[in-house]
């Protein structure tokens, strides 16, 4: 029987770590370093840290355990030998990539914080909230990967409607390629739900909004 | 931050009653545009005021909304798919959607009510922006909108007397801002009920009769009802709206087609040579030395054969056109019963105050219908003449006469007898107390002079362009805004414009009191009835066939 791993899937305490963070660009935006097969003896795969891939933080807050959610918008290779003149995620002038840091080839991830959730007893998520996350992450904290059911909660509300609440602060974030990360967690939920399920019209609307408005901002539409 | 300081009790500081405040300027020097919410669902046509200082005094500005745009809504590409509420997208996505859409409406300043000068006057000056707008309140707007020369804008009108109950602002809840037009002023300077068909013309004549008969008014009115849907009005006899304190009540009096007779002599030659078929230029020389012959003459009671006899006289027994011409006199006129020596309608009987006269000439012709009504109107104006000249007259108080197929008495083009004396009493009748009241289906169809004449119009649904523009051109008061009201109307709303009103208003005529006579006749129900008739007589003879003599030969209009 295969049931009893169910459950375990889905708790937040056994999910996946993908990396941890070692700055920020904004209150909205953190750069993740992506762990390697040295770091642990379950490093993330190539597809478990994708483009697109929801992610989350475990951040207790006055005691209560909650999630900030976030989703992975960006991702970039840092080679320290390549000397100090490195591209990096962020700005030039932000000298966050201090040396020593990062003394090995690493991959980094770019988060865009989506909302918050909080954590049931049985530690799943619950009450998903599509505004602004008041807190700020530090560095170190773990982001783990998001399990499909769990980002298909956090982006339900209370009577089963999808919600997308934090689409204009991502395209914001996300800057060029804000679009393309709404479009991936648009197709992941597809996948997620019945194909009857009325949310899928929902869904088309959503994403024909959000192609067409950024083939406009493109200039291929105009 | 600091909450919004609001100084308590004073009314002009409370904006619990603001639905908006002007944003700018708009595109004609009398516009201004303002923003309001969503939930303040003021519509085009709706009379706002505002406050400003004229001269240094306070007044309070009138103005008409005339258009209503969206400024800020959902975007029209979450309408992709029918089957999913824009809503649904927009929480989705959670851009707010409830109450948040925003509207820019178009005001047109009216002006402020001049005490003095009885009306609007206008401010010649644009609110500032900012300005808080407030709806119109209801008992001012009675007081203003018709032209009824109160003294102040809280008079209350309910109480004035000689004015038509003609119905309610659309804008607002059924009779909450009643419209009562002076019948003064409309019955003097003319009236035109100018709609496409099954728009409530005839319904909204109906009104003004029930209001005009009440025992406030007491008005002698004389109907020409060519399709004969007057005939409820009799209800007015015995209706206790009708009833007075002393024992008013108004008679309905009707004349069908065997009371209405032209006497021959009241005919003028036009006439005459209107009604015969193609006179050669001799014949009318001959008949116009023949009618004058007869005109000298005391007899006021001749017929045809007394005038063949004069002109034979005249021009001698076998001259040819005189034998034409008695041909078609006898044709066109001896033998139409219409036309008698001596019998005429008394003017006596159809005109008298508290008296509504219907002349149902549902059987006539439209020629004929023109020729009594020709020399119906031309007796009365006679006598109105005598009257105001102090001259003995038969007909002591004002007329009010009212026309349905308007354009059939005054057309455009064509001939009709009736026009002249239709155009001498629209342009000179209010100096002799004689009014008119036009309504037709067709006003591209009326002539010109007659229509602008007409000083009071009600307009209800049109739709034809020409009668549109017929409409634009003749009526002053009809601003584009209200034009483009007009396709839009459904039956018993109507623009009252004119000189009963100081500024057009979009009315729900009201109700009648008494049934209204001209409802569609059902197709199903008179053939069965028919039927049923045929078979409960199954031996059917031919009406003989008399020829063309009763016809006078002239196509219907
Ligand atoms: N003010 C009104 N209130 C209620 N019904 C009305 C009103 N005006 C018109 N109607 C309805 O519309 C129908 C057509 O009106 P009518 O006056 O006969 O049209 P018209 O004379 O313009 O051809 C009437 O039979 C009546 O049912
Ligand atoms: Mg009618």
């Amino acid at each position: 029987m295969t049931i009893e791993t169910q459950p375990e899937d889905t708790h937040v305490d056994n999910c996946l770590a993908l990396g941890s963070i070692v700055s920020s660009n904004s209150h909205l935006d953190y750069t993740v370093e992506i762990y390697k097969e040295t770091d642990r003896e379950r490093a993330p795969q190539i597809d478990e840290r994708e483009f697109g891939q929801p992610v989350f933080i475990q951040k207790s807050v006055s005691g209560e355990p909650y999630l900030v959610m976030g989703v992975i918008y960006n991702t970039q290779l840092v080679d320290p030998d390549q000397g100090r003149t490195g591209t990096r995620l962020a700005q030039s002038d932000q000298g966050q990539f201090t040396p020593g840091y990062i003394e090995e080839r690493t991959t980094l991830a770019g988060v865009a914080l989506l909302g918050t959730a909080r954590v049931t007893e049985d530690g799943l998520l619950t009450d998903p909230s599509h505004e602004l996350p008041r807190w700020t992450l530090e560095v170190d904290d773990i982001v783990c990967q998001c399990p499909d059911e769990l980002t298909k909660t956090f982006h339900m509300n209370d009577e089963g409607d999808l919600q997308f609440a934090y689409a204009d602060r991502i395209l914001n974030v996300g800057g060029p390629l804000g679009s393309d990360v709404l479009l991936s967690i648009i197709g992941r939920l597809r996948s997620m739900i019945a194909d009857t399920d009325k949310n899928q019209r929902v869904l088309d609307v959503v994403e024909q909004n959000i192609t067409w408005q950024a083939h406009t901002d493109r200039g291929v539409i105009r | 931050m600091a909450s919004p300081h609001r100084s308590g009790g004073d009314s002009m500081n409370d904006r619990s009653d603001v639905i908006g405040a002007v944003s700018g300027p708009g595109d004609n020097p009398n516009e201004f545009l303002f923003v309001t919410p969503e939930d303040q669902a003021v519509k085009t046509g709706e009379f706002i005021t505002y406050t400003v200082t004229v001269e240094g005094e306070s007044r309070d500005v009138f103005a008409r909304v005339t258009n209503r745009e969206q400024i800020r809504g959902l975007p029209d590409t979450f309408l992709a798919d029918p089957a999913v509420a824009p809503e649904t997208i927009a929480a989705t996505l959670g851009v707010p959607h409830d109450d948040t859409d925003l509207y820019q409406l178009t005001a047109m300043v009216i002006g402020y009510y001049d005490t003095m000068m009885s009306t609007f006057a206008n401010p010649r000056q644009l609110p500032q922006t900012g300005t808080p707008l407030r709806i119109a309140p209801a008992e001012q707007l009675e007081a203003v909108l018709p032209n009824l020369g109160v003294a102040s804008t809280t008079a209350d009108v309910a109480q004035f007397d000689g004015l038509a109950h003609t119905g309610w602002l659309l804008n607002r809840p059924a009779g909450e801002v009643d419209i009562r037009m002076p019948i003064d002023e409309f019955a003097s300077t003319h009236l035109a009920i100018l709609a496409s068909t099954g728009s409530g013309k005839s319904y909204t004549g109906g009104v003004l009769i029930e209001e005009m008969m009440l025992p406030s008014s007491r008005a002698a009115l004389l109907i020409f009802d060519p399709h004969g849907e007057y005939d409820t009005l009799s209800e007015m006899q015995t209706h206790s709206a009708f009833e007075g304190d002393d024992g008013y009540q108004p008679d309905v009096v009707y004349f069908d087609e065997d009371r209405l007779r032209i006497r021959i002599s009241e005919l003028e030659l036009g006439d005459i040579m209107a009604i015969l078929d193609n006179p050669s230029d001799r014949m009318q020389e001959r008949l116009a030395g023949g009618w004058r012959a007869m005109q000298n003459k005391d007899s006021r009671t001749w017929g045809v054969d007394e005038l063949v006899e004069q002109m034979y006289t005249m021009y001698g027994e076998d001259d040819s056109s005189v034998g034409g011409l008695e041909w078609r006199l006898r044709r066109s006129i001896q033998r139409n019963e219409l036309f008698q020596p001596d019998a005429n309608v008394p003017l006596d009987e159809i005109v008298a105050a508290g008296q509504c006269t219907v002349l149902n000439m549902e059987t006539l012709d439209s020629r004929n219908q023109q020729l009594i009504a020709t020399v119906l109107l031309r007796r009365i104006y006679r006598e109105r003449l005598n009257a105001m000249r102090g001259r003995e007259s038969d007909i002591e108080c004002p007329v009010f006469a009212l026309f349905e197929e308007g354009h059939r008495f005054a057309p455009g083009s064509g001939s009709a007898p009736s026009i002249g004396i239709l155009r001498t009493i629209t342009s000179e009748g209010r100096k002799f107390g004689f009014g008119i009241g036009i309504i037709s289906q067709r006003p591209s169809k009326i002539d010109q002079d007659v229509l602008s004449q007409c000083g009071t119009q009600i307009t209800m649904k049109i739709r034809n362009p020409t009668d549109q523009e017929a409409i634009k051109k003749s009526v002053e008061a009809a601003g584009e805004d209200v034009l483009r009201e007009l396709p839009g109307l459904t039956p018993g709303q109507a623009v009252l414009s004119g000189d009963a009103m100081n500024t057009p208003a979009l009315v729900q005529i009201r109700k009648r009191l008494t049934d209204h006579g001209a409802g569609s006749l059902s197709a199903t129900e008179q053939w069965s009835e028919t039927y049923d008739r045929q078979q409960s007589q199954p031996v059917r003879s031919e009406p003989a066939d008399f020829g063309g003599g009763e016809s006078t030969g002239f196509e219907e209009l």
